[in-house]
């Protein structure tokens, strides 16, 4: 076993140090990082996303089928989720890369009125639609068991990722797994 | 003699190696809300609980269009806010719970939790706006879930027992094929205060 001598060789034992804290600071609480930017892992069989036609607080109506040949990320949420809430600056971010490359989202509200996402709107500013599910029936035709759920629609209309909880979606990695998608 | 940077470099990467931890409670007091925090951490997984007052969950569902008896009833529950989450990465299996498996041990007996199927035999003598019970249903940590690699949710837990009362939890989780029963003592149901502004 060596004992490194702090005062001839400075360097590698402050790496060391360094390195110690670090690992100390990985293992610390696990709930504290829990806004991954990591991509998800595929669902091993792709299954086909139920169909929906849903109106947004303006009244423009949303059908999912009219999306087919493009990429389509559905988010289920309500105002009232705290990890609704914290994601949503970041798929903000993540559309207004994405929008470019014809990739759609939109971020389906369960059980709210338009007063409620209006409101919610002047805090959380978005510019991708928000069509409301007033009646849960929409999630309840989805594989959710709650909030928030994400889905990724691959061009041939099957759900390809689903992830549970909030996530980073403008981090570089998730961007890029969804165009790649669409230009696959 | 002096370590070399390569034998520095190993210790280092040791060091770094994703060793499963030990499982690991952690209690103390939560940083927004100064209310009591349970966080449980082992083998991929972080579960944690912190309390909820009553006065937090009356006005949470009084939001969402309960009437007075309504929100009384879910109140005096016993309801903690829950995090669960698979805190490993994508070359673990996910990982898999179902509440209806874990049970409450207390002066009273032992018990399940008052999960979401319960909570609708319970709405089912109340008048609840149909709005008002798709949020209570989604504000419930999900009964059965699977999260794959930094999945989790967030979502109330209700325990059945008066405010004050103590309990042990008994709760379980699988990993690929592997099943692990944990227990935590000495929970503390949220007393019904009513605190006032200094």
């Amino acid at each position: 076993m060596f004992i490194p001598n702090p005062s001839d060789e400075p360097m590698p034992y402050r790496v060391l140090a360094t390195a110690l804290v670090l690992c100390l600071l990985a293992t610390g609480s696990g709930l504290a990082a829990q806004m991954s930017g990591d991509p998800p892992r595929p669902l091993e069989k792709p299954i086909p996303a139920p169909g929906f036609t849903l109106e947004d607080m303006d009244g423009t109506t949303h059908r999912l089928e009219d999306h087919g040949g493009r990429v389509v990320v559905v988010s289920f949420w309500a105002t009232w989720c705290p990890p609704c809430r914290e994601e949503m600056p970041s798929m903000e971010r993540a559309w207004q890369a994405l929008k470019e490359h014809d990739i759609v989202m939109l971020a389906v509200n369960v059980g709210e009125d338009a007063d409620t996402i209006f409101a919610f709107t002047g805090d959380y500013p978005v510019s991708f639609p928000l069509p409301m599910d007033r009646d849960s029936s929409v999630l309840k035709a989805w594989p959710v068991r709650g909030l928030p759920t994400t889905f990724v629609i691959d061009k041939q209309g099957r759900i390809v990722y689903r992830v549970i909880g909030g996530r980073d979606w403008s981090s570089p990695e998730l961007l890029q797994m969804l165009i790649d998608l669409q230009n696959r | 003699m002096h370590p070399s940077l390569h034998q520095i470099a190993l210790v280092i990467a040791v060091f770094l190696l994703p060793l499963p931890l030990p499982a690991k409670l952690s209690t103390g007091e939560d940083a927004d809300t100064a209310l009591q925090y349970w966080l449980w951490e082992e083998a991929g997984i972080a579960f944690r609980l912190t309390q909820r007052l009553p006065d937090q969950t009356r006005a949470f569902f009084a939001a969402r269009g309960f009437d007075q008896a309504a929100r009384e009833r879910v109140a005096l529950a016993c309801v903690f806010q829950s995090e669960f989450q698979n805190t490993a990465g994508n070359d673990s299996p996910p990982v898999e719970y179902d509440l209806t498996e874990w049970r409450v041990h207390s002066t009273q007996g032992t018990r399940p939790l008052l999960v979401r199927e319960a909570w609708q035999t319970v709405w089912a003598d109340y008048a609840l706006p149909e709005s008002a019970a798709i949020a209570f249903e989604w504000s419930l940590l999900p009964t059965r879930q699977r999260y794959e690699a930094k999945d989790y949710n967030w979502g109330m837990t209700a325990y059945g027992l008066p405010p004050g009362s103590m309990f042990d939890l008994e709760f379980r989780w699988s990993r690929g094929g592997e099943h692990y029963t944990r227990r935590i003592d000495g929970i503390r149901c949220p007393p019904d205060v009513h605190p006032e502004p200094e």
